[in-house]
C-alpha cells in the first residue's frame, strides 16, 4: 500500500486534488483535481475572479482549503510555503530598491559570517553571480536594485528564489505589469529554468506567453478546471475559444437601445499629450459607455485620470461642453487610491458628495439625512455587513469596490471614469456592477470604462478602442466585433 | 395590521431580524473594547480615592490641576488638527510662546490697547500656522522638518524681543486689565446655571446615545424600563458619588473655555466638509485627492486652525501666569502629544478626537498628581506621564487586535 502510494505519487512534483474553498456561502474553487509532473511548465488561465488566485493563495498557505489535499513529492502537505523546494513569485516582488542584487539576495538567506557579526560579503557576492548565471542575467551583483528595468527586477527575484534551491517555481501573474520586451525575456529564462528540471507554473492572462514558452495549459472558470491540455496543436483561436466557452451568457446582455438621435458631447480632449501619451482625441457623449483598453504600462489609467481631470495635460486641451460639469472616479487601485481604510463606510461613502448634506445658510453638515442616504446607497449595492460604521479596512475586495461605487454614484455626476472596475471582485459582484454602469448610462451620463480585462468591455461597452504605443487607436461599435478578435486585441 | 402580522415572519423578515441582533452585538462589543481605556482609568482614579481619601477625593482640587493644565489641553487640541490629517505641528509650543510675549508685552512694554494685543496674539498664530501649511504643501519640506524650524524661530523671536528675560506688568506701569486677570484665576467660576444648563444637554445626548445600544429582541416597553433604570443610576451615581454639583461650581471661566473650544473643535471635524475631508486626507492622502478633495487647501487650513489654538493657549498661558518668560512653554509640547494620542485610545476605535484629548490629558495630570500626594517626588511627573502614555495605547491595541 504504502509503497505503491510512493511510487504514484513520485510521479508528480505537485498534485491537487478536490481541492475546495468558500468564502461565507462564496464557493470560489469547486472541487479542483490538477497533477503536473516535474520539469513541467504549466500555464494558468481564466478570467478575473475564477479562482485563480484563490488557489495560488492557499498553495502559498495564506488561505487554508476549505476540503482536500495538496501532496508535494507524494507526502500529504497543507501548504508549499514551508518547503524549500517551492519559491512563489507574486505581482509585488519584495525587493528593496535601494540595495544591491547581493544584499538584496542574501536577505533571503542565512548570514554567512567571517567573524563574529561580520558578514563575509565575497561568499554573497559568489553566490548571488551564481544565482544570476540560474537566470541568464549577466550584469553585476553590486548593481542597485532602482538602476533596473522591471524585468530584470522580476528576473532577480527569480534567481532569488532558485538560488535558494527551489525546483517548483509559482509565478503569480507577474509578468502582466511588464513592458512586452521584459515580459519576453521573464518568460524566456523561465522556458530555460524548466528545460534544466525546474517545474514552473504561471498564471497569466497573456494568451502569447502561454503559446510561446508553456508545455500544457489549465483553464479555471468559476472555481472549476474546464481545460487541460498540452499547449502543442494550440494556436491563439483556440485558446480564446477555451476561455470563452462559459461567457456566452454574458455576452447577452449586450443589447442596448441604440442612440436615436444625435448624442450630446459631454468633455473632450482635443489633441492632448502627457508623458508618453498622446496626442489623443476623445469624446464622451452623454448616455455611452466608451471602453478603453491596453497593456499594463500603457498609460491607460492616465487617460482615465486626464478625462477627470485629476492629471493635467502638458499639452492639448480638455474640453468640458457644460456649466459645472461634475465627474466622479473609481480609481484602479481600490486600497492605496480608493478607500480610506480607518474610516467608516458610510464616511467613505459620502466624501465626494458632503455638499449634499449641507444646511441651508449653515455650513454644519445634517448627519441625519448624510446617514439615511448613505444607508440608501448601500442598500442598493448590498453592502455587506450593513452596519454604516465598520471601518474600511474590514470590508472584503468585492464590497470595498462596491462603496467606493457607491461613493462615486452619491456624487450623482455627469461623467463617469471607472478604472478596472470588476478588478479582483467575484462574479456574483462582477453582474452587478455591469448593471449598475448600464444604469449609470441609460439615466443620461456619460462613463468611461478603463480596463485592461477584456470582458468589460464587451460586456458594458458600446465602443472600445485600444491604447497602443501612446496613442489611442479608432473607436469601434462593440457589437461590430466578435469576443475572440476583442481577446486579440487585448 | 393584519398585512403587518402575517409578514412578521417571511424568512426575509427573519434574516433582517438575525443582521440587527448581530449588528447590535458588534456595537456593544466595540463599545466595551473601546471603553477599556476610560475604565482602567477611573478604576485608578478610585484606587488612588480608597487609598488617599480626602486629600485627593478634592473636586476643588482636582478641578485646579484641570485649570492648570488648560494650556497644555488646548496645546493638544493644536497639535490634534493637523495629527488627523496625518501631519505633525511641532511649532505650537514656539507659536504660544510667542503670541503668550504678544499678548503682554504689547499692552505693558508698547502701550496698545489691550484688544488689539489680543488681536495680534491671534493673528500671529494664524500667520505662522499659514506658513507651516505653505512650507509643507507648497514647498514639500517635511511637515516635521518644517514645523521644528518655524516652532524654533517663534520661541528665538520672543527671546530676541524680551531680550531673553521675562516681561510683565511693572508695579507703576501698564498693567493687564482686569478681567483678563481674573480670567486666568481658579477662584473666577463660570456661572452655574450655564454649566447646568451644559450638563443637562451633556445628560440628554447620552440617553439618546443609549440607543445604539439596544439589544433587537426587546420590544419598546422593555427597553424604554431598562433605559429609564440606566439613567436613574447614572444620575445618581452622578449626584451622589461624582457629587456632580461641587464640580459644577468649582467650574473656572478657563475651563469652561477650554470645554468651550473642544465642543466647537469636534463639531468643525465630524460636521463640516472641512473636517471630514481633513479625516479623508489623513486616512489616505492619494485617495481624498482622486476623490476630489483639495488636499492643499485642507492642509493649509488645517495648520492655520493649530496655529490659532495654539495662539489662544498662549494667551490662556498669559492670563494664568501674569508674565511671559522665554521658556513659558517650551515643556508643553510632549504633553500635549501625549494628550491628543491618548485620544486615539480613549472612548474611540483608534481614532484621534477632540473630547478624548482632553479627557486624556487630564486623567494623565491626575494619575501623576494622585502619585505625588501619594508621596512621590514631583520629579518622577514626567517618568509617570511617559509610563501612562505607553501604558494606555499598549492596553487597548492589545484589545482590539485579540480577535
Amino acid at each position: 500500500m504504502t509503497t505503491s502510494a510512493t511510487n504514484a505519487g513520485s510521479a508528480f512534483a505537485l498534485e491537487v486534488s478536490q481541492l475546495v474553498k468558500s468564502f461565507g456561502a462564496n464557493k470560489v474553487l469547486k472541487g479542483v483535481d490538477l497533477q503536473i509532473r516535474g520539469g513541467e511548465f504549466v500555464g494558468l488561465m481564466g478570467p478575473n475572479g475564477a479562482g485563480k488566485s484563490t488557489l495560488i493563495k492557499i498553495l502559498a498557505g495564506v488561505y487554508e482549503a476549505t476540503s482536500g489535499e495538496i501532496r508535494l513529492g507524494g507526502k500529504p502537505v497543507r501548504s508549499l510555503a514551508s518547503s524549500s523546494d517551492v519559491g512563489f513569485i507574486h505581482q509585488d516582488l519584495g525587493l528593496i530598491d535601494g540595495l544591491t542584487i547581493s544584499d538584496n539576495l542574501s536577505l533571503a538567506q542565512p548570514p554567512k559570517r567571517r567573524l563574529g557579526p561580520v558578514l563575509d560579503k565575497r561568499a554573497e557576492r559568489a553566490e548571488a553571480a551564481q544565482a544570476l548565471r540560474l537566470v541568464g542575467l549577466s550584469m553585476s551583483v553590486d548593481t542597485y536594485l532602482s538602476d533596473l528595468t522591471p524585468g530584470e527586477k522580476t528576473l532577480v527575484a527569480v534567481a532569488r528564489v532558485m538560488g535558494r534551491g527551489a525546483n517548483i517555481l509559482v509565478i503569480d501573474e507577474t509578468t502582466s505589469a511588464l513592458p512586452p520586451a521584459d515580459a519576453g525575456r521573464v518568460i524566456e529564462s523561465l522556458a530555460l529554468a524548466a528545460r534544466s528540471g525546474a517545474t514552473v507554473i504561471m498564471v497569466t492572462h497573456k494568451l502569447s506567453e502561454i503559446l510561446n514558452a508553456t508545455d500544457r495549459v489549465v483553464v479555471i472558470i468559476d472555481g472549476e478546471l474546464v481545460q487541460d491540455a498540452p499547449t502543442a496543436g494550440l494556436d491563439r483561436a483556440a485558446l480564446v475559444e477555451m476561455l470563452m466557452q462559459h461567457e456566452s451568457d454574458a455576452r447577452e446582455i449586450n443589447t442596448r437601445a441604440a442612440a436615436g438621435e444625435e448624442p450630446m458631447c459631454v468633455l473632450e480632449l482635443h489633441d492632448v499629450c502627457v508623458g508618453k501619451l498622446g496626442p489623443i482625441n476623445l469624446r464622451l457623449n452623454a448616455g455611452e459607455v466608451i471602453g478603453i483598453s491596453g497593456l499594463p504600462g500603457s498609460g491607460l489609467h492616465d487617460i482615465a485620470f486626464l478625462v477627470n481631470g485629476s492629471l493635467k495635460p502638458e499639452r492639448g486641451e480638455v474640453v468640458a461642453h457644460r456649466q459645472g460639469l461634475k465627474r466622479a472616479l473609481v480609481p484602479p487601485y481600490r486600497e492605496s487610491q480608493g478607500g480610506f481604510g480607518a474610516l467608516s463606510v458610510r464616511e467613505n461613502l459620502s466624501v465626494s458628495s458632503l455638499w449634499r448634506w449641507r444646511r441651508r445658510g449653515a455650513r454644519l453638515l445634517s448627519p441625519r439625512r448624510e446617514l439615511r442616504d448613505c444607508a440608501k446607497i448601500a442598500a442598493d449595492l448590498s453592502v455587506r455587513p450593513r452596519p454604516m460604521d465598520v471601518p474600511f479596512d474590514t470590508l472584503s475586495g468585492g464590497n470595498k469596490q462596491k462603496v467606493i461605487f457607491g461613493r462615486a454614484l452619491l456624487a450623482q455626476p455627469h461623467l463617469y471614469v471607472l478604472c478596472e472596475p470588476t478588478r479582483g471582485v467575484d462574479v456574483g459582484t462582477r453582474s452587478e456592477i455591469y448593471r449598475l454602469i448600464r444604469e449609470m448610462a441609460a439615466s443620461g451620463a456619460a462613463v468611461l470604462v478603463a480596463s485592461s480585462d477584456a470582458e468589460d468591455l464587451f460586456s458594458v461597452c458600446d465602443r472600445v478602442a485600444l491604447v497602443v504605443d501612446g496613442r489611442l487607436q479608432r473607436l469601434r461599435q462593440v457589437t461590430e466585433m466578435t469576443a475572440s478578435e476583442l481577446e486579440l486585441m487585448v | 395590521m393584519m398585512v403587518q402580522a402575517i409578514n412578521e415572519d417571511t424568512p426575509e423578515v427573519v434574516k433582517v431580524r438575525q443582521a440587527a441582533v448581530v449588528q447590535s452585538r458588534v456595537v456593544r462589543r466595540r463599545l466595551i473594547e473601546n471603553s477599556i481605556t476610560l475604565l482602567v482609568f477611573l478604576l485608578i482614579f478610585a484606587a488612588f480615592g480608597v487609598f488617599l481619601g480626602g486629600q485627593f477625593l478634592n473636586v476643588a482640587g482636582r478641578l485646579l490641576d484641570v485649570h492648570q493644565s488648560v494650556p497644555v489641553l488646548l496645546l493638544g487640541l493644536a497639535v490634534l488638527v493637523t495629527l488627523i490629517a496625518g501631519l505633525f505641528d511641532l511649532s505650537v509650543a514656539g507659536n504660544a510662546t510667542l503670541s503668550c510675549f504678544f499678548t503682554i508685552g504689547l499692552t505693558v512694554n508698547q502701550g496698545l490697547s489691550f484688544p488689539v494685543a489680543l488681536l495680534a496674539a491671534l493673528a500671529i498664530g494664524v500667520v505662522v500656522g499659514f506658513v507651516n501649511g505653505c512650507l509643507v504643501e507648497w514647498l514639500k519640506v517635511n511637515a516635521f522638518i518644517a514645523t521644528l524650524g518655524t516652532g524654533a524661530v517663534c520661541t528665538g523671536l520672543a527671546s530676541v524681543y524680551s531680550g531673553g528675560s521675562y516681561v510683565g506688568p511693572l508695579p507703576g506701569g501698564t498693567q493687564l486689565p482686569a478681567w483678563f486677570v481674573s480670567f486666568g484665576s481658579f477662584a473666577n467660576k463660570a456661572p452655574t446655571w450655564l454649566v447646568t444648563l451644559a450638563a443637562l444637554a451633556l445628560f440628554a445626548s447620552f440617553s439618546t446615545g443609549l440607543d445604539r445600544v439596544r439589544p433587537v429582541g426587546w420590544d419598546g416597553r422593555r427597553w424604554l424600563v431598562a433605559k429609564v433604570a440606566t439613567l436613574v443610576v447614572v444620575a445618581a451615581l452622578l449626584v451622589f458619588v461624582v457629587r456632580i454639583w461641587e464640580w459644577i461650581r468649582n467650574l473656572s471661566w478657563m475651563i469652561a473655555f477650554l470645554l468651550i473650544a473642544t465642543l466647537a473643535l469636534w463639531v468643525l471635524m465630524q460636521y463640516t466638509t472641512f473636517g471630514r475631508q481633513v479625516q479623508a486626507v489623513g486616512s489616505n492622502r492619494a485617495a481624498a485627492q482622486l476623490a476630489g478633495v483639495k488636499v492643499r487647501k485642507q492642509v493649509i487650513k488645517s495648520y492655520v486652525i493649530g496655529g490659532l489654538l495654539a495662539a489662544t493657549a498662549g494667551i490662556c498661558l498669559a492670563a494664568g501666569q501674569g508674565s511671559a518668560s522665554p521658556d513659558i512653554a517650551a515643556s508643553f509640547l510632549l504633553p500635549a502629544f501625549a494628550a491628543a494620542f491618548l485620544s486615539t485610545v480613549v472612548l474611540s476605535d483608534g481614532r484621534f478626537s477632540a473630547p478624548g484629548t482632553v479627557v486624556g490629558g487630564v486623567f494623565v495630570t491626575w494619575v501623576g498628581l494622585g502619585l505625588i500626594v501619594a508621596g512621590l517626588q514631583p520629579t518622577y511627573v514626567n517618568v509617570i506621564n511617559g509610563l501612562v502614555l505607553i501604558g494606555a495605547v499598549a492596553l487597548s491595541t492589545a484589545t482590539r487586535t485579540r480577535r
